[in-house]
């Protein structure tokens, strides 16, 4: 019982399913299998993202770049894509300047030590810009057809992006698991300097995780490119923040160290879910953000209160003289 | 405030403790402190660490509440519960870093807390600054002063509130030899206008050229309270050390016998340092030789810390060599020291050896995750391992998944450990191992230190307990002021020298 009300995953996973419940019992409409897919394939962007960006805050870092990463990375792709070149390899760029551009991050904050909220604000004006300055300002449309195919794919009724979605969820649990590179992130979030005491190569990590945020962030901008078929201006403008809401929501900490991928992941698919459940209950659209930030709020006070209950219980418990019997259950 | 002097004693003191207890936990760390302090008079309070010296002074200056006993002011029982409330009774404590705000100005420095209008605080403050002889700017920033200066300032803001009653914590430890000289005068001229100062120090020198009066601390009891001219620092010294310190000397079979088949000597080091220095210390020059326990005694503040952190490298600015197995490593970092078979445990474990939000065996294998495969951790291994050393060093836990940070102290403490030792080190250097931890947890620790000798490894202990050191050690060297001032061996090694040496009263041995 205990594990279960600590996990956050569970805590969000949980109200994620009494919304759903709510909102199908005011309109069953919203039971439907099809609405359900809807809400996953409108998450996709987001849970990429923020899965790019549990990296950087397990280490304890913040990269506010990663919706200008997503936006840059559109445009190579958009406009590779115009130029001709063939799908495949207009992905590859896409991703390769996300990639480049989160390494230049993790340049910064960890060569020039520049703290990380500076060097990200500042790269995100200088990617935003930079889609302006390649694209002189205008929208990339007329995007050809196969770009587009892809999202129209499916399997068992599940959109394409879906499923590889799921294989990155699949890969980046497995990676948190079992990597020691992955062991790397929550060792150096958890204590920077305990890290580099114990030897580990902290600058490295940190470097890699600024870099896989790049690398998610280009991998979302594929997948939203082909999803709406052009690439404009404002591209993922203020994922950003969403993305550091959505692993907050699912219980990565802000103080590094803690978090699994499953929970960014669960957190952007509520911050989403909550958009289309609005719509099913018939709140107008401009409550929507109001709305996601108080559930934001609710949940990280709630869980606060519970693992403080739980906390104050171990401690009281200690000072009973009942250190943790072994393989008692409660 | 009128001058009263020191010898009319017969007056109610200006600050009288009776029979003070001081609880923690469930332990006593105040047993009945009897202390007093007269107008005009500096009263200095010694003992060593974890006497109950600055537990006293937390309770004098308000920080922490009288659990028994009575606290009264020129005759008037007075209940302290805050800072402030001492404050407004005309206690202030100088503390030995200076609380400093070094965006603001002096004079806002000093006004800050005070309801004064600039003008009168002004006209307030510049008589006190003349009087102390505090040649500053008012509107320099609070950034740009000197120690010396904040601590001035300190006694300044003192001076506003008041104050009858000023603390001064160690007040010399980062002054130059002329600074400290000239904070004397001035706490004599304090003194003059009859404020009572209370000296805490752990320079003997020094509490015996400005003190009138000493009280010597022991386990939370005074044990002593003489006026300086009757007492000598040796007295001060045997006053210190617990009562059957004679008896410590009786070492334990084991180590002699160790200490007895292994001559020094005739080994190889496997750690040597040579003339290194840092700003916390100076030439610094030992050698550690495989199977032995080398003590690095001392006050808190003498540089045994900074020493350790200069060996490993994290002292970017250190100067000198260190070998490690006779080849010298020039780039030290911790990383390359482990390479090297040279291991840290931190003395501040929560900030610097352990992941207290992860699962206790991240930190047990985080230095030898490369061992335990190229790309993927080979689990079963880590478990193997983990679950090793959780039989050895005798942790407690539910199962090596446990989050660190719900472990007891000691429990913390050993899973330090087994992440230091893991990576099968050669050297390990143990800042006060046992700080914090209970007695049996302590034992273990022990244990341990004795069996990584037994295979070889070389130890280099640093405790402020200075029983645990010679009781533990082979060999102690004692560090001063940044100075590694004493060796002791063999008979030599008992506790009433490596105290005396610690106080800085090494005599006729090397330097």
């Amino acid at each position: 019982m205990k594990r279960i009300l600590r996990s956050r995953e569970a805590l969000v996973t949980f109200l994620l399913i009494a919304l759903i419940g709510i909102t199908g019992t005011f309109n069953p409409n919203f039971f439907k299998f099809d609405s359900i897919v809807e809400i996953f394939n409108a998450s996709l962007t987001l849970v990429l993202i923020s899965l790019g960006e549990m990296f950087v805050i397990l280490t304890r870092g913040i990269d506010v770049s990663v919706g200008a990463i997503a936006g840059l990375s559109a445009v190579v792709l958009g406009t590779t894509l115009n130029m001709g070149w063939p799908v495949w390899a207009a992905v590859i760029a896409a991703v390769m300047t996300g990639t480049l551009a989160g390494a230049f991050n993790a340049f910064g904050i960890t060569m020039l030590r520049v703290p990380p909220i500076i060097m990200t604000l500042g790269t995100l004006g200088i990617y935003r810009g930079l889609m302006r300055i390649i694209t002189g300002g205008s929208w990339i449309e007329n995007l050809p057809q196969n770009i587009k195919e892809p999202n129209l794919w499916g399997f068992l009724g599940v959109p394409f992006f879906v499923w590889v979605t799921l294989a990155l969820l699949m890969a980046t649990t497995f990676i948190t698991l079992r990597a020691r590179i992955a062991r790397y992130f929550y060792a150096v979030g958890d204590n920077e300097e305990g890290a580099y005491l114990l030897g580990l190569p902290v600058r490295g990590t940190q470097f890699a995780a600024y870099t896989l945020a790049g690398t998610f962030a280009a991998l979302a901008a594929v997948v939203f490119t082909s999803q709406i078929g052009f690439v404009s201006m404002n591209a993922a403008d203020g994922f950003e923040l969403k993305a550091i809401a959505a692993n907050v929501l699912g219980g990565v900490s802000l103080t590094g160290g803690v978090g699994t991928p499953l929970g960014a992941a669960i957190g952007a698919l509520f911050l989403t879910a909550v958009h289309s459940m609005l719509i099913f209950l018939g709140v107008p659209g401009i409550w929507d953000n109001a709305f996601a930030g108080m559930i934001l709020l609710a949940v990280v006070y709630v869980d606060y209160r519970v693992r403080q209950a739980l906390e104050s219980q171990r401690r009281q418990a200690r000072i009973r003289g009942e250190v943790h019997n072994p393989g008692g259950s409660s | 405030m009128t001058s009263t002097l020191a010898g009319q004693a017969a007056t109610e003191p200006l600050l009288e403790l009776r029979g003070v207890w001081k609880v923690f936990a469930g332990v006593p760390v105040l047993r009945g402190i009897d202390f007093d302090l007269q107008r005009g008079e500096i009263h200095a309070l010694l003992g060593g660490n974890g006497s109950g010296k600055s537990t006293t002074m937390k309770i004098i200056s308000g920080a922490y509440s009288i659990d028994e006993g009575t606290l009264r002011l020129e005759g008037k029982v007075v209940r302290l519960d805050s800072p402030r409330s001492a404050h407004e009774q005309g206690i202030y404590m100088v503390p030995q870093e200076p609380h400093i705000f070094p965006h603001l100005s002096v004079i806002e420095n000093l006004g800050i807390g005070l309801r004064m209008n600039p003008e009168e605080l002004r006209s307030r403050v510049e008589p006190l600054l003349s009087d102390l002889g505090f040649d500053v700017d008012l509107d320099e920033q609070g950034a740009f002063l000197s120690i010396a200066q904040q601590q001035l300032l300190e006694i300044t803001r003192g001076l506003l509130h008041n104050a009858s009653v000023l603390i001064f914590d160690e007040p010399t430890s980062a002054l130059t030899f002329r600074e400290a000289k000239q904070l004397f005068e001035r706490m004599r001229r304090l003194t003059a206008q009859g404020i009572g100062i209370i000296f805490i120090s752990h320079r003997m020198g020094e509490v015996m050229e400005i003190s009138d009066r000493i009280s010597v601390l022991r386990d939370g009891t005074v044990v002593l309270n003489d006026l300086t001219e009757n007492l000598s620092p040796h007295d001060l010294v045997k006053a210190m050390l617990p009562p059957d310190a004679s008896d410590v000397k009786s070492r334990e079979l084991s180590k002699t016998e160790i200490a007895g088949d292994r001559g020094v000597g005739d080994r190889k080091p496997v750690l040597e340092i040579a003339n290194l220095s840092s700003e916390a210390f100076s030439n610094a020059s030992f050698k550690l030789y495989p199977g032995e326990v080398l003590g690095l005694a001392g006050l808190v503040g003498s540089g045994r810390t900074e020493l350790c952190e200069a060996v490993v490298g994290l002292d970017m600015h250190s100067r000198g060599s260190v070998f490690i197995g006779g080849s010298e490593l020039r780039r030290r970092s911790p990383a390359v020291c482990r390479r090297h078979g040279l291991v840290y445990v931190p003395e501040d474990r929560h900030a610097h050896g352990i992941f207290l939000d992860l699962p206790s065996i991240y930190t047990i294998t985080a230095g030898i995750l490369d061992r335990l495969g190229e790309i993927f951790i080979d689990s079963t291994k880590e478990k193997d391992i983990g679950e090793g050393f959780v039989e050895s060093l005798n942790i407690k836990l539910n199962s090596i998944w446990q989050l660190a940070g719900t472990l007891s102290g000691g429990n913390q403490q050993k899973v330090v450990l087994a992440g230091a030792l893991a990576t099968n080190p050669r050297v390990v250097l143990l800042d006060e191992p046992t700080r914090g931890i209970d007695a049996s947890a302590r034992q273990d620790v022990y244990r341990l230190i004795r069996s990584l000798t037994a295979s070889g490894v070389g130890v280099l202990l640093i405790s402020s307990e200075l029983e645990e050191v010679v009781d533990l050690s082979d060999r102690v060297l004692v560090m001063h002021k940044g100075r590694i001032v004493a060796e002791f061996s063999g008979d030599e090694l008992d506790l009433d020298r490596v105290t005396e040496a610690s106080f800085g009263l090494a005599e006729g041995v090397a330097s």
